[in-house]
């Protein structure tokens, strides 16, 4: 499944992937995202799945990995705690859920000259 | 030796090959019989076909040169042979390089007494997939049940790392015999993290004895009516044994200020020259410098990338033969400044950090036997084998059996006893144990039933070694699949931390009909940073077949791409159609060949590029702007690869790879440069698709998403002054995600695609069907009825035609 890039952003936050505070010292994660990676392997029922604003996701150890690399990495991690402090959703409209690689109504304004997809078609 | 954990690591390396092994507590290297920590990557087939490897075949190499090969490991990953004459024997570049790992191997049996079955061998940073895959199949041939591979630079961190755990910033310096690798690293509470990586894949202690030669051939060819050149292949003999010589005369240079290169009877062509002068550590200065400022220049560019500058690098580790050479330790000293780290062996340190990883891998050396010890209920363990962690965690889960298993495990070790732990009802426990610092720790495991009788459980011990804590390798290249826009979709960023494993559903652009072996689906699998895909480079394709198809895929339909990538680099890739039918294999899996033909032409093409970029720049020179300074550089760019092509003309091999892979990277940056010239119409294009999207949200935005564009609209401001197409690149695609955010919002967008959509009905793949699909859309409209609206629309966009030119150069991507 391939979300919108912002979506993406807060629905796997590295902190809510590895369910510690924005304020864990390195040593803190690094520990619990080996401990998860443990436990996904062994197939351990409590951490399959994880919470977000968005709704209850899917826990992979690849999402795992990834969230400990992101957080070794000062400056992202510095931007995954301003999404990880989002306030509840403000939209009022609802905003497709599911994005697919092939769908090129994406970029369907575009293709008809229209706006701001054309920079994609180059 | 027997009790202690053995663990293998082996540098594969272009010109020496190196085994270590770590016990735990410290690493011993691997000798050869003649008592040498290095295995020169040299292989001989004499005419009984008897294979001779290390140090012995090398002393044929220039007595014997048609039946002895070095270097190839420049070659892994092509389908080039290698011909030994006399036994009239051609080999692929891994069959020569299992030869090197079975000769390791035989030595491992000899030092220690057993075959090792696991290893973990060092792969460049920069190796390409097909060339990681290449040196899997040659551990695979020599042997070897399992290995994983390790990137150079990290095992050279993890080596010096081993040793001192100081925090900070580190740079390892790489100077192999074929390729260059530059890594930054952070150590810093006993966790080893790979900042970043760069490198060269054309330049190595073979370009510094090539520049010597060059030199040689100057001198040789002084005064007389036609010069001695390397492209003529009529003086491919006499070039092998100068190359040889100089090579010598390098390493004695290192010791001393001067030395004779003597080499009587070499024949250029029909001209008979007997070498004979004094070569000094100053000429190789003069001749390498140039060199070693292409190495620092990719070190500056390394740091930049990462936000950082040389005062901020707390030392420099030197890895490589050719990191002795003086000139290359004083351009360093004087140009980067930090110290070099000392007491470090730069020919052994890459094997030294591979039998480290090995451990941190939990991969013993020794095949798996099943000891009496090991007789009891079996438990599933998952625990770091190597971590800085003082209280690591160790997850289990015991089989489920019929007899009643532990209700508790208690881990213990020689003055220190653990908690009772319990175990779930579904058989599983975490536990914490309690480690000493930098040693090998051995826990026994006591389960305990609910009587409070013993459980036998097997493993009963668990080793766990106190060092560092390796973070994931990050992939030096992002990987994608090349679409039939032209376009790639990246699957894993670079950088992204390995293991990595992605799947994205596409569409298929053509119907393949089941049995039908000339109508092929083709998925390329490409790797490289470019949003073009022609500019990526092609390491693979999954291919499918009509042959294979048990029914047919229509176009338009969705098929379901899996990429994973191992923690060594190795791909692996899936399709699953529609049907549900899955594909596997990866044809191909080749550095693409390079016939000098197709250099010939790509040269052509690139120069008539290049004297656009000039004619351009001229012009506007004239009205005042500033000259691009870049240009010179493709020009030295192409010069050289026209050398390479030369090269490659008169059968190097090894030339027409390096020659490929230089155009691919000048064709790319000439692509950049030429949208630079296009700057003014991105910058117009920036900002209408900005006001849009202010318009856009200032309707149907958030408050959050508002701050955002405010944020990325004065990044854009400030890309737009600094000329930087890349940044403003990335700004447009942010701005134009929050505008897609709030689009699709407006009650209307999906009427306004939709009418869109209609209105170029003609043109639509199958008429019928769009037809069909108008039909039902402006009935949702009707009703109001938004998905069906949706769907509609979807399906109407995705049946708009592909245009073949482009999708060829899409590698002929079957996918959109």
């Amino acid at each position: 499944m391939y979300l919108p890039r912002i979506a993406r952003a807060i629905a796997e936050n590295p902190f809510f992937v590895l369910g510690v505070s924005t304020e864990c010292a390195r040593r803190e994660f690094e520990r619990e995202g080996q401990k998860l990676l443990a436990m996904l392997a062994l197939g351990l029922a409590e951490v399959q799945t994880y919470a977000t604003p968005l709704g209850d996701r899917i826990r992979t150890p690849e999402l795992v990995l990834h969230s400990m690399a992101e957080l070794r990495n000062p400056s992202r991690r510095l931007l995954h705690e301003i999404l990880a402090a989002l306030p509840p959703s403000e939209i009022r409209a609802p905003y497709p859920t599911r994005f697919e690689a092939g769908d090129r109504w994406i970029e369907a304004p575009g293709l008809f000259g229209y706006g701001w997809f054309q920079q994609g078609r180059k | 030796m027997n009790d202690r954990p053995f663990y293998l690591g082996i540098d594969l390396g272009t010109t020496n090959s190196a085994a270590s092994i770590f016990d735990g507590s410290q690493t011993h290297m691997v000798r050869t019989p003649q008592g040498a920590t290095l295995t020169p990557s040299v292989v001989r087939i004499d005419s009984r076909a008897v294979i001779t490897v290390g140090a012995r075949a090398r002393q044929s190499l220039e007595s014997d040169s048609e039946n002895v090969r070095s270097e190839f490991k420049r070659l892994m990953g092509t389908k080039q042979l290698l011909r030994f004459r006399a036994s009239g024997k051609s080999l692929k570049p891994e069959e020569l390089s299992a030869e090197i790992l079975k000769s390791l191997r035989a030595d491992v049996r000899e030092q220690f007494g057993f075959d090792p079955a696991h290893a973990v061998i060092s792969a460049p940073a920069l190796f390409e997939l097909p060339q990681s895959a290449a040196t899997s199949e040659a551990a695979r041939l020599a042997g070897f049940d399992r290995v994983e591979l390790i990137q150079e630079p990290i095992a050279s961190a993890l080596a010096a790392g081993w040793t001192d755990e100081t925090s900070g910033t580190w740079m390892v310096y790489d100077l192999g015999g074929g390729t260059f690798d530059v890594s930054l690293l952070e150590t810093r509470d006993g966790l080893l993290r790979v900042v970043g990586h760069d490198g060269d894949n054309f330049l190595g202690g073979r370009d510094f004895d090539l520049a010597m030669v060059d030199l040689v051939l100057e001198r040789l060819s002084s005064g007389r009516p036609r010069a001695f050149l390397r492209s003529d292949s009529r003086n491919a003999d006499a070039i092998r044994k100068l190359k040889f010589a100089v090579e010598e005369a390098k390493i004695e240079l290192t010791r001393v200020e001067n030395t004779s290169l003597q080499i009587p009877n070499l024949q250029f062509g029909d001209v008979n020259v007997d070498v004979d002068f004094e070569v000094s550590r100053e000429d190789v200065a003069q001749r390498c410098t140039a060199l070693v400022d292409r190495s620092i220049a990719v070190c500056l560019r390394l740091l930049e990338a990462n936000g950082m500058h040389p005062a901020q690098v707390s030392r420099i580790v030197l890895v490589g033969g050719p990191t002795a050479m003086p000139v290359v330790r004083q351009r360093l000293s004087e140009t980067l400044g930090a110290p070099l780290a000392g007491g470090l062996d730069p020919m052994t340190l890459v094997a030294q950090g591979a039998a480290l990883y090995a451990a941190s891998a939990n991969l013993d050396a020794r095949p798996t036997v099943r000891t009496i010890s090991d007789i009891g209920r079996r438990v599933w363990l998952q625990y770091p084998a190597m971590t800085s962690d003082p209280t690591p965690y160790i997850v289990g889960r015991v089989s489920e059996e019929k007899a009643s298993g532990p209700a508790s495990v208690r881990f213990e070790r020689e003055g220190w006893t653990g908690a009772e732990t319990p175990v779930t009802q579904d058989g599983t426990f975490v536990a914490s144990v309690n480690v000493l610092p930098h040693r090998t720790n051995e826990f026994r495991i006591l389960g305990t039933a609910s009587d409070g009788s013993a459980v036998h459980l097997s493993p009963s011990t668990v080793r766990i070694i106190h060092g560092l804590t390796l973070a994931d390798p990050p992939l030096s290249r992002a990987i994608g699949v090349a679409l039939a826009s032209d376009r790639t979709h990246i699957y894993f960023e670079r950088g992204s931390p390995l293991p990595a494993r992605r799947t994205f559903l596409h569409e298929v652009v053509q119907t393949i009909i089941p049995g039908s072996d000339s109508s092929v689906l083709r998925i390329p699998i490409v790797q490289g940073e470019y949003e073009k895909a022609h500019l990526c480079r092609l390491v693979g394709a999954l291919e499918i077949r009509g042959s294979q198809l048990a029914s047919s895929i229509s176009s338009g339909s969705s098929i379901e791409v899996t990429l994973a990538v191992d923690r060594g680099g190795r791909l692996s890739a899936q399709a699953l159609t529609a049907s549900g039918q899955v594909f596997e294999e990866i044809s191909h899996l080749l550095v693409p060949d390079a016939p000098a033909e197709t250099l010939d032409q790509a040269i052509r093409d690139l120069r008539k590029r290049l004297s656009l970029l000039f004619n351009d720049a001229f012009q506007k020179r004239n009205k005042g702007s500033e000259f691009p300074a870049q240009l010179g550089g493709f020009e030295l760019s192409l010069t050289e690869a026209e050398r390479d092509a030369g090269a490659a003309r008169a059968g190097d091999a090894d030339a027409a790879q390096k020659a490929r892979r230089r155009l691919i990277e000048i064709d790319a940056e000439l692509d950049a440069l030429e949208q630079e010239t296009q700057f003014p119409k991105l910058e117009a294009q920036a900002v209408m698709e900005l006001s849009m999207a202010m318009a856009l949200l200032s309707i149907h935005g958030t408050s959050h998403e508002r701050r955002l564009l405010d944020e990325a609209a004065s990044a854009l401001d400030q890309a737009r002054k600094a000329r930087d197409v890349p940044e403003l690149q990335s700004r447009l695609q942010q701005i134009q995600s929050l505008a897609r955010a709030a689009y699709f919002r407006d009650p209307d967008a999906w009427k306004q695609i939709f009418n869109m959509a209609a209105s170029r009905i003609n043109s639509a793949r199958d008429l019928p069907l769009a037809r069909k699909l108008v039909d039902q859309g402006r009935i949702a409209i009707e009703r109001g009825d938004r998905e069906t609206l949706m769907q509609c629309t979807r399906q109407l966009v995705n049946l708009m035609p592909v245009d073949e030119k482009i999708r060829q150069l899409g590698h002929d991507s079957g996918l959109r």
